[in-house]
């Protein structure tokens, strides 16, 4: 099985640690992730806050190349699988005046919905050599990923299932809380850093309160936000994992994982105690 | 972190508009031509504040969501022009998820903010609208955006750094950046995509420039 990939800017730059996981993840499951060649930026929340034409332009270009492909798109960041998905419902609708040719008959994933589907789950359990088992997580989707409905065509917005089926799957546990999908404020974070904190703190916070170790992430923004944004003083920290790293953790239990060491808030320690990787 | 306080009304806004009664009337054809140009249905709303109740930044704004909806009802253009509301929107969706009517609240919202961007106006949020832009022109620069040279580029405008300097924050960037950088989550050179031309070219055509 072959997929086109569209990684995103941050998969190059803060979140290489997803992009690596990603590449030995799906190295693993024997799927062939093919990149868009020479991909641009989707415009991301920019695009469209300033001009939506643009907003549809930009990925444009992108699909274009994909549709050349002739394969399906899978996108493991939120806001780029956002801004895909709404560029082709646009163009579907109506006519853009764009240099490129695109036809938008193909499919754009997310990344955890296309592993979520039933057959990808039986071959990730297949996979699975060591369950993360005692492994205490909540799962955070975000915003972009599930909102809104129309776009994204996820029908389980309220209580997303896609990343806690994956943790399932390899054996860890999952608790259920009632954030999954509040927003971080990552979009205004440079702008107004006081806004973003308190959204963010806030979501840490409900995640300690579940009694979890660890929050499971998609989203490179969400990453970079939970695991950098300064805390109350007294207030913890969890290790905030993509669902990627974790699901190479139970395929591979030996093999040397060093983007473990891209993370501000270290993981080592607690997948120390769970025996999870060599002291 | 102290939890920080609501920024409540800007003042210009509160000011000019404080006592202004609901009959009265702002552009007439403000309505229609939002509805027109953005195909959302802004009549269906019957005020049920869902959108507003769902917001998590609504305490931010200076005209909460479902303001927004009336505001434009009533053709009071430039309220939500000078409004922090268009600006601190996260394009979160929940409005628009929630609302029971189907009323697309962020893409109004998102309409206006497009507007705002093309009027002669201070916007009520300078340095978001400035971080649109900035990124905007980057992925012109290089067709991909690079995190670091982003953040290099948005800090180093003088009115940022110097306000940055004042309150610290540029400290914390620094210590942030090196701390990433020890982790090897900094890019240190942009990638600048072959097909540069194409999307240099989309953006002359946005600003109505012939090739």
């Amino acid at each position: 099985m072959a997929l086109s990939f569209y990684p995103g800017c941050s998969l190059e730059g803060m979140a290489n640690d997803y992009a690596r996981s990603i590449t030995a993840v799906f190295e693993d499951l024997g799927i062939d992730l093919v990149e868009i060649d020479d991909w641009s930026c989707c415009g991301s929340t920019a695009a469209h806050s300033l001009d939506e034409t643009m907003s549809v332009a930009l990925p444009a270009r992108n699909l274009a190349a994909a549709g050349e492909m002739g394969l399906d798109i899978v996108s493991p960041c939120a806001m780029c699988f956002n801004r895909l998905r709404y560029a082709q419902l646009m163009l579907k609708r109506r006519s853009f005046d764009i240099p490129w040719q695109v036809d938008t008959d193909f499919a754009v994933h997310d990344m955890t919905r296309f592993l979520a589907a039933p057959d990808m789950l039986a071959q990730i359990r297949k996979r699975v050599v060591r369950p993360l088992a005692n492994l205490k997580t909540v799962c955070y989707y975000g915003c972009q990923m599930v909102r809104p409905p129309s776009i994204t065509g996820y029908t389980d917005f309220e209580n997303p299932q896609t990343l806690d089926a994956i943790m399932d799957a390899v054996g860890a546990q999952v608790k259920d809380w009632s954030y999954k999908s509040t927003c971080c404020g990552a979009s205004i974070g440079i702008g107004r850093r006081e806004i973003r904190d308190t959204l963010t703190n806030r979501i840490l916070d409900k995640a300690a309160h579940t009694g979890a170790e660890a929050i499971v992430v998609s989203c490179p923004l969400c990453q970079a936000n939970l695991d950098t944004v300064p805390r109350r003083p007294g207030a913890g920290r969890l290790p905030v994992f993509y669902f990627t790293e974790l699901m190479r953790l139970a395929f591979r239990p030996a093999a040397e994982a060093g983007w473990f060491r891209a993370h501000l808030t270290n993981p080592l320690p607690l997948l120390n105690t769970k025996g999870l990787v060599a002291a | 972190m102290a939890d920080t306080q609501p920024s409540g009304p800007n003042p210009a806004v509160a000011d000019q508009f404080a006592g202004r009664r609901l009959i009265e009337r702002g552009h007439s054809r403000f309505l229609e031509h939002t509805q027109n140009a953005t195909g959302i249905d802004i009549g269906a709303c019957y005020q049920c504040e869902r959108c507003t109740n769902a917001c998590p930044v609504a305490r931010y704004m200076d005209i909460k969501p479902h303001q927004v909806i009336r505001y434009t009802q009533l053709g009071w253009r430039e309220a939500l022009m000078h409004s922090t509301t268009i600006w601190v929107c996260l394009s979160c969706e929940m409005c628009t998820t929630y609302c029971p009517n189907a009323v697309d609240v962020a893409g109004l919202i998102n309409h206006l903010r497009n507007t705002a961007a093309r009027l002669p106006i201070r916007p009520a949020e300078k340095e978001l609208a400035q971080f649109h832009q900035i990124f905007l022109e980057e992925l012109r620069r290089f067709g991909r955006v690079n995190e670091l040279w982003l953040m290099a580029t948005f800090n180093r405008r003088p009115a940022i750094l110097k306000k940055k300097l004042k309150d610290g924050s540029l400290k914390e960037d620094l210590s942030l950046g090196f701390n990433l950088w020890r982790r090897g989550r900094l890019k240190l050179l942009p990638h600048r995509s072959r097909g540069i031309g194409e999307i240099r070219k989309l953006y002359r055509h946005r600003r109505g420039e012939s090739d």
